[in-house]
């Protein structure tokens, strides 16, 4: 159930690009490739930076959180059995 | 819930990231399709690289060394290859930048908007002078 709705949910927001056709531009009047290259630069460097901040912070924060030292700290079942 | 917890967090990770690679996937496809759309109107030029320059063949069968004369507003069509080794020509202010292989044509197109002149420059190492395989794009004003 929880992969379904994954799954339509990525096609849902695959789907929503807007995805232009390629127009038939009149004469005189031409795609500017500057501004559409740069701005698929700026565009994929902002989920780029947003994916990294995301995934170190996640990192960071499970060091900070499940260090043996944290107040909330809890012995895993083996270190009270005296396993490990 | 084997390790008796729930995975739903796991699921939503694993989800955003996929969700997003295929955001990326399918913008960069789409704007490539945009880009690689060459005008009906665009006039050819014939982009020849040797060591160490390049030179430009209008439709008309004027020849430039070096030296590239376009006129704003206008869209050309450039079929690059190469005499020797590869090199690569680059129009770095109109984001231009493809490489000039031997027996193969390349083609890229661009629309310069105003007037000016623009480094043209080879982006491949090609031998001792490469550094110097430079030209100039001259863009004159529309109807000039």
């Amino acid at each position: 159930m929880t992969m379904r709705i994954l799954a339509y949910a990525t096609l849902a927001l695959a789907l929503s690009l807007p995805i232009l056709p390629v127009m038939a531009a009149e004469p005189g009047e031409y795609l500017d490739r500057r501004s559409e290259i740069w701005n698929l630069f700026f565009r994929m460097m902002t989920v780029a930076f947003t994916i990294g901040t995301v995934v170190s912070g996640t990192i960071v924060w499970l060091c900070w959180r499940f260090r043996e030292s944290h107040p909330k700290a809890k012995r895993t079942k083996y270190e009270e059995a005296g396993e490990w | 819930m084997v390790s008796g917890h729930s995975n739903m967090p796991e699921w939503v990770y694993i989800g955003v990231v996929v969700a997003l690679l295929c955001w990326v996937g399918a913008e960069a496809w789409n704007i490539e399709r945009l880009v690689e759309h060459i005008p009906e109107d665009a006039k050819l030029i014939k982009v020849t690289g040797q060591q160490w320059f390049w030179t430009f063949e209008h439709e008309d069968g004027t020849k430039e060394i070096g030296e590239l004369h376009v006129e704003a507003g206008k869209a050309y069509k450039f079929e690059i290859t190469s005499k020797d080794v590869i090199h690569s020509f680059n129009i770095h202010d109109y984001v231009v930048l493809l490489d000039a292989v031997p027996g193969r044509v390349n083609t890229v197109w661009f629309a310069p908007t105003e007037a000016g002149e623009h480094d043209i420059q080879c982006r491949e190492y090609c031998g001792l002078i490469h550094y110097n395989m430079r030209g100039t794009l001259y863009v004159s004003e529309a109807g000039a």
